[in-house]
């Protein structure tokens, strides 16, 4: 299983280095935000840059996903592989992990970042408690949801389907976030997305002829 | 059976899947259609003016020189994008905000907040001592306060606070040492007093009402960006600008209040609280208990009626203001100054001078769900309500006026609203029907503000409407709202019957032609469209019985029940050997169990082959 989730990785170094230069970016930005902050944070000034930044982490997400699927369904590595003692499920499970290994090199520096800075220039109470988590877990879900999205539209031979439909269905989800806002209701809404995009992603995938 | 298994699961996330976009999409459409509309609302169908208010007593408001008589105004503001999830969120948990628990924050060093490990309230400040050379100086102070007392270290035998409500203060001018809150377990009134450092319990709430819950002590408000509220006093002519410039004209001189007037966010000796049912008591400070009723939340009318009675759930958005008159005693019981609403400074004052203050009543708006109706109500000091009135649009007509309701005069009585409100209502018939019927059954238990986030009930479609303010009897409100979906349902038995239709031609069995159809018409567009997406996508080949097309993977024709024939593979009896003696001729050698049929004439032509 490392070996393949290791090679999954070498595969897609681009989106691994990617997800290491945005953290460096943002964890920039949002120290040069704190410092010109007072102790309440202005929301409007946050979320304003905050927007077109989390669009286009979501679609990075799902061109990863995209780009995993669609490489192997059009080089049939996962048929090559398949010969081997590894099963279809396997290839997809070190497939989700690399996902989700990018995804947390991206947000868990981000977390501790802000995290640090909070406690720093925040006065000695408790003004934001519950914010990071709500805000880390709603973002946890919603670019794994991206991902799937990615996984799941990847797996066709044409090209328009795993470009444009997974642009417009994340562009369709991604403003969830904004409608339902952060918390344990788009958290288990996205939970249950993700489970049966995973699922419909393991048929298509294990279903698939060599 | 394990395939079986497989295509549940596989339409049942697909079905997810589907609905999820199916429902945002929609939600993206309805609320363009709403926010246009709140765009082009009528300006005059969006405010309120009481006058006079009746607030006041006779001798003010009928003395002679009174020009204008007081008023009270509220105007209905556009803010729908206020309470999409996100930034409800952050306004909510930012400090003071409703779910916040940073009851205030004036700077690092000045606030007070609920600890939620200890369960006790930390105050930190500064009191002011003078030295003995007459030197102001500020010393900080920090106390832990429970309900059981207040201390300057942590101290578990304070007892601990289980989310308490904390008397909410908007004065900017009138800051106060004191905070009363309600203890939900004991159900008493406590009143903290930190220049005193004690902290007073007032008497059982609960013996007197048993079911009594409030919700909020002091301001009340909720969303408080939706609507913007006044009261003016009777003003009267400036004689002294009249004086100085002597050549205005009557009606150019300017005006000033009859008494000063300030915030209006005390009530005086009282504190106002408002309970979950909407009734809204008045505390008193000292006894700590409650003496009487301040008025009751008013309630809009809305599309489909008035609402008599209402929660502050029901509500968008409520405010509720308190009027006090303040008269300024000097020792002897003379009064040399009067204001309305929150004193300036009274500690500073109270050291040469007493303040009477008297409670007067109260007005209160209250918004609807959708935010295209409110409503002003005034209230007497006794609580009994002396005026109220509704925002609506008038519209001229030959000899008279007539007047629409402000919900209806946004959906129809504008440009383009019309085609707005048709878009609305084809996005709601669009929505999965038994989403909307169980909205129809839910359409009160959500609050008023997360119906604007509703991704699969709709509190605020047609038909939640129906469900809430629809004033007729239960049948014929439910079959009012069966008229409201009817192109839902509609839709739905059309799609119901294509799928029947084609899920008959696939050759699904009845059982799962009949759970198909079902499911189309209770989720409607959304169950189609994962129909389409998961139904078997094998080549049809024609029935050698009836001639109609039959799935290859079923042992009959799902048309005709005929057996499926098919042709035998099995490999033929004869080879093709090399003859080593007669080099380049091939020889046929015909095993034991002979060639078949079909390849019997083959047997007397080899060189055919």
């Amino acid at each position: 299983m490392f070996t393949l989730i290791k090679r999954e990785i070498q595969d897609h170094f681009l989106y691994l280095i990617g997800s290491v230069v945005l953290t460096a970016i943002l964890i920039v930005a949002l120290t040069t935000f704190a410092f010109h902050q007072d102790t309440r944070i202005d929301w409007d000034d946050l979320i304003a840059p905050i927007i077109p930044i989390a669009i286009l982490i979501m679609l990075g997400f799902c061109a990863m996903g995209v780009s995993q699927m669609y490489a192997d369904r059009n080089r049939r590595i996962s048929a090559f592989v398949s010969t081997l003692p590894v099963t279809r499920t396997h290839i997809l499970f070190a497939r989700i992990a690399t996902g989700i290994i990018t995804i947390l090199i991206l947000l868990i520096p981000l977390i501790v970042t802000t995290a640090i800075l909070i406690r720093w220039f925040e006065p000695p109470i408790p003004m934001y408690a519950g914010i990071i988590f709500d805000i880390s877990l709603t973002a946890f879900l919603m670019m794994l949801a991206c991902y799937c999205i990615g996984l799941l539209t990847g797996w066709n031979p044409s090209k328009v389907i795993p470009t444009f439909g997974a642009l417009v269905l994340t562009c369709i989800l991604v403003p969830l976030v904004i409608i339902k806002g952060f918390g344990w209701e788009i958290a288990m809404i996205l939970s249950v997305f993700i489970a049966a995009l995973l699922i419909r992603t393991w048929q298509t995938f294990t279903s698939a002829s060599l | 059976m394990t395939s079986v298994i497989h295509y549940r699961i596989q339409v049942l996330t697909a079905g997810f899947i589907v609905l999820l976009f199916f429902s945002l999409l929609l939600f993206c459409f309805r609320f363009l259609c709403e926010i246009s509309l709140l765009e082009i609302m009528p300006f005059d169908a969006r405010s309120i003016v009481i006058q006079p208010s009746g607030l006041l007593p006779p001798e003010l408001e009928d003395d002679p020189n009174v020009i204008h008589p007081s008023f009270v105004a509220a105007d209905l503001y556009r803010h729908p994008m206020m309470h999409l999830g996100s930034l409800d969120y952050f306004t909510s948990r930012s400090p003071e905000g409703r779910r916040s628990n940073v009851y205030s924050i004036e700077s690092e060093d000045k606030y007070m907040y609920l600890d939620t490990k200890t369960g006790q309230i930390i105050y930190q400040g500064f009191e002011t001592q003078t030295m003995p050379d007459r030197r102001v100086q500020f010393k900080r102070i920090q106390y832990y306060v429970g309900p059981e007392g207040i201390s300057e270290l942590p101290n578990q035998t304070l007892g601990r606070f289980d989310d308490p409500i904390v008397e909410q203060s908007k004065s900017r001018r009138y800051k106060k040492h004191e905070r009363i809150v309600y203890h939900k377990k004991k159900q008493r009134f406590l009143r903290i007093d930190f220049d005193r450092a004690t902290v007073t319990e007032g008497p059982d709430i609960g013996k007197k009402h048993p079911d009594y819950n409030p919700i909020q002590i002091g301001f009340l408000s909720k969303h408080f960006f939706a609507r913007n509220i006044g009261w003016r006093p009777p003003r009267i002519k400036d004689i002294d600008a009249t004086i100085n410039e002597p050549d205005l004209l009557a009606d150019q001189r300017p005006l000033k209040p009859i008494i000063p007037s300030f915030d209006h966010s005390d009530a005086g000796p009282y504190l106002l609280v408002l309970d979950e049912s909407g009734r809204i008591d008045l505390l008193d400070k000292q006894t700590l208990d409650v003496v009487g009723t301040a008025g009751y939340l008013p309630g809009p009318e809305t599309y489909f009626g008035t609402m008599p009675s209402v929660t502050p759930k029901d509500l968008l958005s409520y405010t509720v203001h308190p009027l006090v008159l303040n008269k300024f005693c000097r020792d002897d019981g003379t009064i040399f100054n009067m204001s309305f609403g929150d004193p300036y400074d009274p500690e500073r004052l109270q050291n040469n001078f007493r303040i009477e203050r008297d409670y007067l009543g109260s007005y209160a708006t209250g918004i609807s769900r959708s935010g295209t109706a409110m409503v002003l109500a005034v209230y007497n000091a006794e609580g009994k309500r002396i005026n109220a009135k509704y925002t609506r649009l008038s519209q001229p007509e030959r000899h008279y006026k007539s007047y629409l309701q402000s919900s209806k005069a946004t959906f129809w009585s504008r440009a383009w609203a019309p085609v707005l409100t048709i878009g609305k209502f084809l996005a709601e018939n669009l929505h999965p029907p038994v989403l909307s019927i169980a909205s129809y059954f839910t359409a009160s238990t959500f609050e008023a503000g997360a119906g604007h986030r509703a991704l699969f009930l709709l509190p605020n479609s047609f038909v939640a409407m129906i469900s809430r303010d629809y004033r007729e009897n239960w049948a014929e409100r439910y079959a009012t709202a069966l008229w409201w979906i009817l192109p839902s349902i509609i839709l739905a038995i059309w799609l119901a019957w294509r799928v029947g239709k084609d899920a008959t031609f696939i050759g699904f069995s009845p059982k799962a032609r009949r759970r198909w159809i079902a499911g189309t018409f209770a989720f409607g567009l959304p169950a189609y469209i994962t129909y389409k997406l998961t139904r078997p996508k094998g080549t049809l080949v024609t029935c050698v019985n009836c001639g109609k097309l039959r799935r290859p993977d079923m042992e009959k024709c799902h048309q005709c029940n005929n057996p499926w024939h098919i042709p035998e593979r099995t490999p033929p009896s004869w080879r093709v050997l090399d003859d080593d003696k007669t080099e380049g001729n091939q020889v046929i050698q015909q095993s034991r169990g002979g060639l078949p049929e079909d390849q019997e004439t083959r047997k007397d032509e080899p060189d055919r082959l």
